[in-house]
């Protein structure tokens, strides 16, 4: 029922409203958010869903292909591996240690980022000026670098990655929390709080992180891409997640022999990784184009 | 004022070289195994080498002092020896280098010819069924995981039709004298009588692999120039000039263009970074012999004194080439001058 309306009021809805109004008109976007969803729910599901153990190897059913083909079988929709594994129950695995292991790996950096960047944002001069060098330094060292680099030092295993992207991961919120801040910190209502007497914590915390916490989710959507992309690379040299391992990109590379064979045993996981990538993506753009939006209007 | 802004610069590199270097020597303690086999690459190092070898280190003086000999090995060339070769780091890393900045430099190249015109159609047309046509091939370039793509084109042009070889720089059949290193020139300037079709059977060698290499930063790119470009476009100078009587064409050219463009140069070394990381993995699956399968094997072998090397020539290079962009952007663009 429509609320009764006795005399004119103007209605004004809040910025977050607002930006899910945006965000919900573009139906890619949302529909990428519906797929992160579902994937992050088989994420932390996925030991109660597999219908077989990822594990297990059953040397009477190599290779069998996916249901859809002839000699499929419909307790294998998408059909085994070249050790009998059921690769469905792997893919399903391989979700929570590609995308959640990403997540938990963006959300770790994150925090650290905000917090060095909170330190680097609200203080000048000498100390800040070296600080930025050195994140200029880690920003130039590329990814997969810093990853052999961590690997030799800790040994291989997709623990000793994680450490890596995290690590490389940072520089880039640092610099965008960085920046984020010094913006806040230019504007009048920023000015009138410091009249007002509001500490530098004050400042910081009721102030400029309310008005900058949308930057941070676009910061997390980029980074989760690029953080999902390299756990799946990392693995696929078989520098990262090592081979009985269920992790989407080491899979491809287990399967790679048998790719004339059975091609599936290739493409299924890769496809894995796009889609969830292409989600990622989507969300993120998706964002950025409901901010823009709501500050245009 | 320009030489103050390049002598600020020049500081900055010269403390930016300085932390490399402490971040490479102090791998060599941080490294699994021998201090004294990390900094030489040395195998089997007996007693009596043993001593001599801590006195040139000076692994019995101050880490202070261990750093600056590291520092004057560094600057010398006499890095330490490969584990796996017991060749000097330097030499092999000259060596296997060229390829890798053929490839990259190919793929880079494409990516702007390619990108920059689609980001520019893109933002002239934007929200019709072009713009969205060439957006949504970027956002799936964009999300494609590199190494995935890269065997799906193998599969299809190389095992299913056939018509492009999966692997290396050239066919064994051909025998090309190598003076630059780099693969297309020195097939040019040789004088071999077979020339042309070594020339040819290397253009079908670098072909995938540049593609594939290709396909991130062009995705990139036409992001960026999309984004740039129509920032430009809503700008009032823009209006003015349509206001003042200018067609559409000369408006993107004189006022468009040149606006929109200048931060792409500054993005082109930003990418550098990714640009590598993409091509060593790229390197390994067409087992292109460039620095990225060379770092790769190295750490499949745990050859540290490689991965020290390979470390500090590829992190300079990239810090050199961010570097040089920064500086011409800031030579291209007056606004971003903050002397």
């Amino acid at each position: 029922m429509k609320k009764l309306r006795l005399y004119y009021e103007e209605h004004n809805k809040g910025p977050f409203k607002l930006l899910w109004k945006h965000f919900t008109q573009q139906h890619f976007a949302f529909f990428g958010f519906i797929t992160l969803l579902l994937l992050l729910l088989l994420a932390v599901l996925t030991p109660f869903l597999t219908p077989h153990d990822p594990y297990l190897q059953n040397s009477q059913l190599l290779l069998v292909p996916p249901s859809w083909q002839n000699s499929g079988l419909v307790s294998y929709p998408l059909g085994t591996d070249d050790l009998g594994r059921d690769l469905m129950s792997r893919l399903m695995l391989g979700t929570s240690y590609t995308f959640g292991l990403a997540i938990l790996a963006v959300l770790g950096s994150l925090i650290v980022g905000v917090i060095l960047g909170a330190l680097s944002g609200m203080s000048k001069g000498v100390k800040s000026s070296i600080f930025n060098h050195l994140l200029d330094l880690a920003l130039t060292i590329p990814s997969l670098l810093l990853a052999i680099v961590i690997v030799a030092v800790l040994g291989p295993g997709l623990m000793n990655t994680i450490w890596a992207i995290m690590l490389a991961l940072l520089p880039q919120f640092v610099h965008g929390v960085r920046n984020a801040i010094q913006q806040q910190l230019k504007q009048d209502y920023v000015t009138a709080y410091r009249l007002d007497g509001a500490s530098q914590r004050q400042l910081l915390l009721f102030v400029i992180f309310p008005n900058i916490w949308e930057q941070l989710v676009l910061m997390f959507t980029m980074a989760l891409s690029t953080a999902v992309l390299d756990i799946a690379a990392l693995g696929f040299l078989s520098i990262g997640a090592q081979s009985p391992t269920a992790e989407w990109g080491s899979m491809i590379a287990d399967s790679l022999d048998s790719i004339y064979l059975a091609p599936w045993t290739v493409a299924l996981p890769g496809l894995m990784i796009f889609v969830t990538v292409l989600a990622v993506n989507l969300v993120g753009d998706g964002i950025r184009v409901a901010m823009k939006k709501r500050r245009e209007n | 004022m320009m030489f103050h802004y390049l002598l600020r610069r020049l500081f900055l590199l010269s403390f930016v070289f300085v932390a490399l270097t402490v971040f490479a020597f102090s791998l060599g303690y941080l490294f699994p195994g021998d201090v004294l086999g990390n900094f030489t690459g040395l195998r089997n190092i007996s007693p009596a080498e043993e001593i001599v070898l801590r006195q040139q280190l000076g692994l019995d003086q101050s880490y202070w002092q261990q750093y600056i000999y590291f520092n004057q090995r560094i600057l010398d060339g006499n890095w330490a020896l490969s584990f796996s070769s017991q060749q000097n780091v330097l030499d092999e890393i000259i060596n296997v280098m060229p390829a890798t900045l053929e490839l990259a430099s190919y793929a880079l190249l494409l990516s702007l010819i390619v990108g920059i015109p689609l980001g520019i159609v893109a933002a002239v047309r934007k929200d019709k069924w072009l713009d969205k046509l060439i957006s949504g091939f970027a956002l799936v370039g964009y999300s494609i995981p590199i190494f995935w793509w890269a065997l799906l084109l193998i599969m299809v042009f190389s095992l299913t039709l056939g018509w492009l070889p999966t692997s290396g720089r050239l066919s064994v059949l051909y025998e090309i004298p190598a003076h630059s290193g780099f693969m297309l020139p020195d097939i040019l300037l040789s004088n071999v009588p077979y020339r042309e079709e070594a020339l040819f059977d290397a253009i079908r060698h670098l072909l995938l692999p540049s593609l594939v290499l290709a396909t991130y930063p062009t995705t990139v790119m036409i992001r960026f120039t999309r984004e740039s470009m129509l920032d430009v476009l809503e700008q009032n100078y823009i209006k003015t000039a349509r206001a003042k009587g200018l067609t559409r064409l000369q408006v993107l050219y004189t006022h468009g263009l040149r606006n929109a463009l200048l931060p792409v140069t500054r993005q082109v070394g930003l990418q550098f970074s990714t640009l590598i990381t993409l091509a060593m993995i790229t390197e390994v699956i067409f087992s292109w012999p460039g620095i990225g399968r060379w770092l790769i094997d190295s750490i499949y072998q745990r050859n540290f004194p490689a991965i020290q090397g390979g470390l500090l020539v590829v992190s300079s290079l990239v810090i050199a080439v961010n570097m040089f962009t920064e500086i011409l952007h800031t030579l291209l663009n007056p606004l971003a001058r903050k002397f």
